[in-house]
């Protein structure tokens, strides 16, 4: 992590990165006078809370005999693992129902993985010790 | 960067994915499955309210192997493994005292709810391909559009067992990993 970027600058891009996201996603609803991609947005900020919530509990008690801890962080990864996917399939399945045209399948799942990814890259820059491997893997 | 001060064995240009690593996909993917298997199936649900051209419905027959399979999963999830391993050790060699038997009886209700689970799980299944079979397969219903929610419902069932499965290994193996740790 040898970026020299001031925190300021990364969380002006952030901003606009995730203003970006919403953008995609609102638009895909306004051009159509299609409100139902609005949920995406709900399902993929829900996403990343699971792994901010159990994260800290795992990481205070890291005596790797005690297993309550790890029950915690599977459920966690569990339900992260299941947010993200629902998000990516729920435009899929809506397309496939004739509820949304293909255009706006894309633009709001392309919105959707933008407001996770600049969500979890935000908790990345400002907890630099998390464990940042595990909530990369579905950026 | 910091990765190559720490000691390595091979000159891999990426980290070989420890024990935890693998195991912590493998909860991810069981995630990933089970939300395939509710969108599978609720695709069926929301394709048969918005656009079905036939007159055939799903209705809540359709709903009842979603819910057994996802309380099987539930309940074969939500066990404590280490009940099974304790009672089954255990079992053998006590000689009658009172601890041994307080073991064997939570191994023995362990064991019975485990069972329980896993029937919901493949009853699930099984209901499912019995509500193809029933309400499309046999009145002629074999044309694409309409018998894919028949075929969704039996491919979502079939997912949420996958990831039942999935994630049973992976809870195993680390069990056994500590289990050999403590002795």
């Amino acid at each position: 992590m040898e970026f020299k970027v001031s925190p300021l600058t990364k969380i002006i891009s952030l901003s606009g990165f995730l203003a970006l996201g919403f953008l995609l996603v609102i638009l895909s609803c306004a051009l159509f006078h299609n409100y139902y991609p609005l949920y995406d947005i709900l399902i993929f900020l829900l996403a990343p809370i699971p792994n901010s919530l159990f994260s800290k509990s795992s990481y205070s008690s890291s005596d790797f005999m005690s297993e309550a801890s790890n029950n915690g962080s599977d459920l966690a990864h569990f339900l992260t693992g299941m947010l993200v996917t629902s998000g990516i399939a729920l435009p899929v399945v809506f397309y496939h129902c004739d509820l949304i045209g293909s255009i706006s399948c894309t633009m709001s799942m392309l919105g959707g993985l933008i407001i996770y990814s600049s969500v979890v890259i935000f908790s990345w820059f400002f907890h630099s010790n998390w464990d940042s491997e595990e909530d990369a893997l579905f950026t | 960067m910091d990765n190559e001060r720490e000691e390595r064995l091979f000159r891999l240009p990426f980290k070989i994915p420890t024990f935890q690593g693998i195991r912590t996909l493998g909860v991810y993917l069981s995630g990933i499955f089970y939300a395939l298997g509710i969108w599978t199936f609720l695709d069926a649900v929301l394709y048969s309210k918005h656009a079905n051209a036939s007159d055939v419905h799903v209705t809540f027959i359709d709903w009842i192997p979603f819910i057994c399979s996802t309380f099987g999963m539930l309940i074969v999830s939500s066990i404590e493994k280490n009940r099974l391993l304790q009672g089954a050790l255990n079992g053998e060699s006590s000689l009658g005292s009172s601890l041994g038997n307080l073991d064997s009886r939570m191994a023995w209700q362990a064991r019975s709810v485990l069972f329980f689970g896993f029937s919901l799980l493949a009853g699930g299944l099984s209901g499912s391909i019995v509500v193809l079979i029933i309400k499309f397969l046999v009145k002629d219903y074999t044309s694409y559009p309409t018998v894919g929610m028949g075929v969704n419902n039996v491919l979502g069932n079939v997912c949420v067992l996958l990831s039942c499965i999935i994630l049973w290994i992976a809870q195993n193996a680390e069990d056994e990993y500590s289990y050999s740790l403590t002795l």
